[in-house]
């Protein structure tokens, strides 16, 4: 054996031998995050995540699917908004915890508990930014649009609805956020998540794990976020497109008289 | 243009149709008077019916009317004979033009998908509406570079003529514009009138014009309805027997007191004789010049180039020298147009406090030069007391 | 119909726990009753109140002053947005672990999920008041204090308090599972099964839910109140239009 090859050999049970000492110590003294026994242990999270994400997008999927149809209901008929508005505010007022709980008798334990519970938690936030993104569209185009001949339903799906997009975007997207922290206590209608990783059993005092799980919980809510972010900003293109004015702005041509051209 | 001319003979709904208020009557619930009180008006095909008076008067109101934005509580619009209210409200408004003040382009599309709403709605193939919206932008003076651009982009001027470009597309039997000029700037808002009526020249569209300008509405319309504050007509005539004749005292107050002057609108320069001054050619020995003029209308030499467009007018020492110069020392400004309307032409020279400007045609070559003094002494004339001049018949000086 | 009857035999369960006491399930001494019940309600809104009103002596001034200048608008809607990402029992087991358990701590951590929907809708509501009211507020001679205070506070106020209804929803919510850190409110039924029963948990899941509503309406009410009548007649005017 080379002098190198057995320097590199000695060098790497040194280190073997201390970073279990070390590790072992991290975790007996309950350190705040002890890197080796992360990387080992890297597999036993990615189950709660994925099961995390998935007790994320389906709420947050069907609320919008429900407030969408809502919305699209109260818009002609607006008596609908204020009891509509009221219901969703009921829902999201009740703490999740004890939603989780007050299914348990028709629904258990399990991740379908959490799943309506947390769908109801997002309704609101949903609803109020469509109809507020409705109510924003400019008047003139929409009266420029029936004028034109569009029924309320072609003027509905082909101008209020594309028009009121960013926002609606934007509603979910806080929708979104709050959802995946309120996930977090999915742990106790007895659904998975990463919640599981935090209180395992009763006792919530592993701090690496903790850190660990929290970490995750807030990373994913950042990447939902940039990505919905970027959705908005390309359904909302036109909007930055007004910003480009006066620059360049071509010069008008003098207006020619139609008909045959002149030589 | 045959492109054009194609889609006239397959649209025969593009034929101009005539309009008729028929004791049209809107009453808004909880109201204690109607908004419109039995108005009955019949406008002719092909012409612009102007809709002019106070706020309140109605008038948008009515023009609403005629495309089912505002419901008719009693009496009847037609439209080519047949009641509006046969119709169904979408189909209605898909054949009839509709231009508001505030424009209404929709934000989230390009200029080229605004410009292809109706046809889309009509549901015709992708090829004819790209070939008509490349016609409108063109035909409306626009740039075509600006189609796949968004509303947000344009300036204000650009953006009206979108909204008339979109009012067109699908070649309407009847226009209606809501104070289409309204949102622009003075200069633009001439502008914009004056190639509006060059385009009605070519088109012969039955339009319904609002408007609270009086001065716009004698300026645009073949026929001018002023109405009351309660949506009663108080005259239909046309622009010259309004101002000659008006039939009660409201409506003498509501055209104002300067008729005599407001009549500039009705003419064109290209209407009256304009004086000769003597043209200069660059090289040209100034003796020549001099010699022109001698009794010439004009006391003033006016420098063209070779194509006889005005550069500038020559100056005494201009002359005193051996030969033309090449540039002038004064600008030729303000240079008119022989389309121009005579009240617009006299505003541009009495701004310019100049006594005398070159007037040019369509190729920018002198064709005469216009004064004060032109001015002044048509209006005191016999000819102009009598002469009526159709908005959009007015004939414009061929090359 | 053997779910509905289930339904509500549990409901039924619970609605008698909360009245009537009875023997725990583990060791200890009986639980149930409206005396115990009220124990936990107002050791509940103890800690919610406590948070909030610390909440608000923090983000409030903050808020103001940040607006009024017109400063640090990433900063401000940013925190608000990135409180809403905070996972309530990561923060309470955060502070179980490295803090410490006890009323204290568990208000600290509650604070923290209280400023930044009070100090975001602070921030919006004092920069949407109305540019021309502000100058002409100068224009008299206002100091900037008084115009603060007495321009812009009250017609943001109807902004601010919706910034305060979410603390204050999120902050009952997080109180829930306080018990997990020693202090015992209402979330105690729940999260302690075997000592109050299923019983217990659905009588505590109603309670919360109850206690959320009810704070909810008051602030809803507070809301109205603290919107200047001019605003209030402006605003319904405009939702009638």
């Amino acid at each position: 054996m080379s002098v190198s090859a057995a320097a590199i050999t000695v060098a790497q049970a040194g280190s073997d031998f201390f970073r279990d000492r070390s590790e072992a110590d991290c975790i007996r003294d309950n350190g705040a995050f002890c890197a080796g026994w992360v990387i080992e242990n890297a597999d036993r999270y990615v189950e709660p995540t994925l099961e995390h994400a998935f007790l994320v997008l389906v709420p947050v999927a069907l609320g919008f699917a429900i407030a969408f149809a809502m919305a699209v209901a109260s818009h002609r008929a607006r008596w609908l908004v204020p009891p509509f508005i009221g219901a969703t505010g009921v829902l999201y007022t009740i703490p999740s915890l004890a939603f989780f709980f007050l299914l348990l008798p028709i629904t258990g334990r399990g991740n379908v508990t959490a799943i309506v519970a947390l769908t109801a938690y997002t309704l609101q936030i949903i609803y109020r930014n469509i109809v507020a993104g409705l109510a924003n569209v400019p008047a003139d185009a929409k009266d420029a649009g029936l004028g034109m001949g569009m029924t309320e339903r072609q003027l509905l799906w082909r101008v209020e609805m594309p028009l009121a997009l960013p926002e609606i975007i934007a509603g979910v997207r806080v929708a979104t956020v709050t959802t995946v922290a309120l996930a977090s206590l999915a742990v106790f209608a007895g659904a998975g998540g990463l919640g599981n990783e935090i209180i395992a059993g009763s006792a919530i005092t592993f701090r690496t794990g903790i850190v660990v799980a929290g970490s995750l919980m807030i990373l994913m809510a950042l990447a939902f976020d940039l990505l919905l972010l970027a959705i908005q900003r390309h359904l909302g293109r036109w909007r930055v497109a007004g910003r480009e004015r006066a620059a360049g702005a071509p010069r008008l041509r003098r207006l020619r008289a139609p008909g045959p051209e002149r030589a | 243009m045959h492109a054009r001319e194609a889609s006239r003979d397959e649209d025969p709904a593009g034929a101009a149709l005539a309009v008729e208020f028929r004791d049209a009557t809107k009453t808004y619930p909880g109201a204690d008077a109607p908004a419109v009180d039995a108005l009955t008006l019949a406008v002719p095909a092909g012409e612009i019916c102007v809709l002019v008076g106070p706020s309140g008067c109605g008038k948008t109101t009515a023009m609403r009317m005629v495309n089912r934005m505002i419901e008719i509580s009693s009496g009847d619009v037609l439209v080519g004979g047949r009641s509006v209210r046969e119709r169904s409200a979408a189909e209605l408004r898909r054949h009839t033009g509709y231009v508001i003040q505030q424009i209404g382009l929709f934000p989230h599309r390009t200029i080229a998908e605004n410009i292809a709403t109706v046809p889309r709605l009509l549901g015709w193939e992708r090829e004819r509406t790209r070939a008509r919206v490349d016609e409108l932008i063109e035909l409306v003076g626009l740039d075509p570079e600006l189609a796949g651009r968004y509303p947000g982009q344009l300036s204000g001027g650009q953006q009206q003529r979108v909204g008339v470009a979109r009012a067109l597309a699908a070649n309407p039997e009847v226009m209606l514009m809501d104070e289409p000029f309204g949102a622009v700037d003075p200069i633009n808002r001439e502008r914009l009138q004056n190639e509006f009526l060059r385009l009605q020249a070519e088109l012969r569209k039955t339009i319904l014009f609002v408007t609270h300008d009086i001065d716009e509405a004698i300026k645009m319309g073949d026929r001018i309805a002023v109405l009351r504050e309660g949506g009663s007509v108080a005259q239909f005539a046309t622009p010259a027997e309004l101002l000659m004749t008006p039939a009660d005292d409201f409506v003498e107050d509501f055209v104002g007191a300067d008729r005599a002057l407001k009549r500039l609108s009705l003419l064109r320069v290209a209407d009256i004789d304009l004086w000769r001054a003597p043209l200069a050619f660059a090289g040209q020995a100034t003796s020549e010049v001099r010699a022109k003029l001698e009794g010439a209308e004009v006391p003033y030499a006016l420098l063209v180039d070779s194509e006889r467009r005005p550069l500038g007018w020559l100056s005494d020492s201009d002359l005193a020298r051996d030969v033309v110069p090449a540039r002038p020392n004064s600008s030729p400004e303000p240079v008119l147009d022989l389309d121009d309307v005579m009240r617009d032409a006299l505003s541009d020279l009495l701004q310019a406090e100049s006594q005398y400007a070159p007037v040019v045609d369509a190729q920018r070559r002198i064709a005469g030069v216009l004064s004060v003094e032109i001015v002044s002494h048509f209006l005191t004339s016999e000819e102009a007391l009598t002469d009526e001049h159709p908005a959009a018949e007015r004939e414009f000086v061929e090359p | 119909m053997t779910l509905t009857l289930a339904v509500l035999d549990a409901f039924g369960g619970a609605v008698d726990f909360i009245f009537s006491p009875r023997p725990s399930r583990g060791s200890g001494p009986d639980v149930g009753g409206l005396g115990q019940v009220g124990e936990l309600t107002l050791e509940h809104l103890r800690l919610s109140g406590a948070a909030m009103v610390l909440g608000l002596a923090l983000a409030l001034p903050v808020g103001v002053y940040l607006g009024h200048r017109g400063r640090a608008e990433l900063l401000a809607v940013g925190i608000g947005n990135a409180g809403r990402a905070i996972p309530e029992l990561a923060l309470i087991a955060f502070l179980v672990a490295f803090v410490g358990v006890g009323f204290v701590n568990v208000t600290i951590a509650l604070v923290v999920l209280a400023i930044p929907p009070i100090l975001t809708n602070t921030f919006v509501g004092i920069r949407q008041v109305d540019r021309d009211a502000i100058d002409a507020a100068r224009g008299v001679g206002m100091s900037e204090l008084q115009i603060a205070l007495r321009i812009e506070l009250p017609l943001a106020a109807p902004t601010i308090i919706a910034g305060v209804r979410t603390s204050a929803i999120n902050v009952i919510a997080t109180a829930a599972i306080a018990p997990l850190a020693g202090v015992v409110t209402l979330g105690d039924f729940i999260i302690n099964r075997n000592v109050y029963g299923d019983e217990g948990v659905l009588a505590g899941a109603i309670l919360i839910a109850l206690l959320a509503i009810a704070v909810e309406l008051v602030l809803a009410a507070v809301q109205t109140l603290l919107t200047p009548r001019g605003v209030r007649v402006e605003r319904a005017l405009a939702a009638r239009a």
